[in-house]
């Protein structure tokens, strides 16, 4: 105590005891009750009413990440212009011949008379909130049950796969992101068509277990989702291969991913909602 | 608690300000805790129990805002709170010292804490990784707005109007 002062203000032992208890309680009961128990059922609640003020803060906050990427942009060098610009023109000829081969693919298609006419469902949402705390990668959108979401459905950008829905609430639901280190999915190689698992961490790097060393992706190969496992369909790009580190004493190599998708920087989403009848034209919602 | 609803209104700004506003002042995806400001704050100007009940409201309203189970933060916001009221009081330190130390050690043990208990709990990511890539600089950017806003907030908080600085809020 320093001389002086008044009288500090002494704990209390037994009520820091309670509270613990009563934590662990809740801890317990959170396990023990099913999705539609009473803290699901709060935690719904509480995404409901917090979702206008995460959109309020995601509008007053857009100027300034606009500046932010006016920024960023103005100091692109000419080399960086004039390695894009060569990037373009090689993309254009590529896109050219995969034109091709779809239309190919379409006829051939057509005249075996290929049983696959269901195409995936998409729902447009927005981003109403960022993550609000570095122990999990999770974003909410503007879609909820009433919009016909339900827990599980993936989450895609136009760059690639985002994540799934971990929680829904009337109006807006919770994406948990391929980043965050609960995630995982399926996923293959596209130029070896080895398959593994890619899984988030709590830097947000991605990384692709359980590969097989006589099929060692190189870095720049593309990865997608292979369709294993049912949550997610397969061939939506994941990311592209960074690193690949063959250590001799470990099981499997270590594969570093990145994610095409900027999250901090990705407004609009899609969900997919389910398979839907494609039309003639092959046009979805 | 002397003056209940500037309590109240700290921990629901501090909610409205964690969801509208920490998101996007995130550094190299860590976004710091409003929460755990005011839980510090309200720890130093109340005492450890009162820190210790604002701890377990702030912590369920992060629980309830987030996916991982509930009742973690609380616990561990309780713990804090009570932690960092008992460091205040017991602190041989003048000036800006006291609530300098306090804040940093009360960041760390927050993040700490609430690590080893999602390990417990089997929902864990890597321990070391998260330590080092989570918790550390965390706790800087939290302790950095704990001394950014403490003299303000405590201004708030306290029923005496007079205080100013950190030499008299010490």
């Amino acid at each position: 105590m320093r001389i002086g002062q008044p009288e500090p203000k002494r704990g209390n032992p037994r009520l820091l005891v309670t509270l613990i208890a009563l934590s662990l309680v809740l801890v317990t009961v959170y396990f023990r009750e099913g999705d539609s128990g009473v803290l699901h059922g709060a935690r719904r609640v509480t995404l409901e009413i917090t979702a206008p003020i995460a959109h309020a803060g995601m509008a007053l906050t857009s100027p300034f990440r606009a500046a932010g990427g006016l920024i960023e942009g103005i100091g692109v060098s000419r080399e960086r212009l004039d390695a894009l610009e060569e990037q373009n023109a090689e993309l254009r000829a590529r896109l050219a011949e995969l034109e091709e081969a779809r239309q190919e693919n379409e006829r051939l298609r057509a005249l075996v008379d290929f049983a696959e006419g269901r195409r995936l469902a998409k729902l447009g949402a927005h981003v109403i909130r960022r993550p609000v705390s570095i122990w999990e990668g999770v974003i909410v959108v503007d879609r909820g049950s009433v919009d016909g979401v339900e827990s599980g459905m993936p989450v895609i950008a136009a760059q690639g796969l985002i994540g799934q829905v971990a929680e829904v609430s009337p109006h807006s639901a919770t994406v948990r992101l391929l980043t965050d280190q609960q995630s995982g999915v399926a996923a293959l190689v596209q130029s070896t068509r080895a398959t593994g698992v890619v899984r988030g961490s709590v830097t947000g790097e991605l990384s692709l277990g359980f590969i097989d060393r006589e099929q060692l992706p190189q870095p720049g190969d593309v990865v997608l989702t292979s369709g294993l496992g049912g949550v997610y369909p397969a061939g939506i790009v994941v990311g592209d291969v960074t690193a690949v580190d063959d250590r001799r004493g470990e099981l499997y190599p270590r594969v570093t991913v990145e994610s095409r998708v900027q999250v901090d920087r990705v407004e609009e989403v899609f969900i997919l909602v389910g398979s839907s009848i494609a039309t003639e034209g092959g046009e979805i919602e | 608690m002397r003056r209940w609803w500037t309590t109240v209104g700290a921990l629901a700004l501090a909610l409205v300000l964690q969801v509208a506003l920490a998101p996007h002042i995130a550094i190299a995806n860590v976004v710091p805790s409003f929460m755990v400001l005011v839980v510090i704050t309200l720890s130093f100007v109340e005492g450890p129990s009162s820190g210790a009940v604002a701890g377990f409201v702030a912590g369920l309203l992060l629980d309830f805002l987030s996916t991982s189970p509930v009742g973690a933060w609380a616990l561990v916001l309780s713990a804090t709170g009570y932690t960092a009221g008992m460091l205040q009081e017991n602190l041989f330190a003048e000036g800006w010292l006291a609530p300098v130390t306090v804040a940093i050690i009360a960041a760390l043990l927050a993040d700490f804490f609430y690590l080893l208990m999602l390990t417990i709990l089997g929902v864990g990511p890597a321990f070391w990784e998260s330590l080092l890539a989570a918790v550390l600089p965390r706790a800087v950017y939290n302790a950095v707005l704990v001394l950014l806003a403490y003299p303000w907030l405590a201004r708030f908080l306290r029923s005496d109007q007079s205080m100013k600085s950190f030499r008299r809020l010490a």
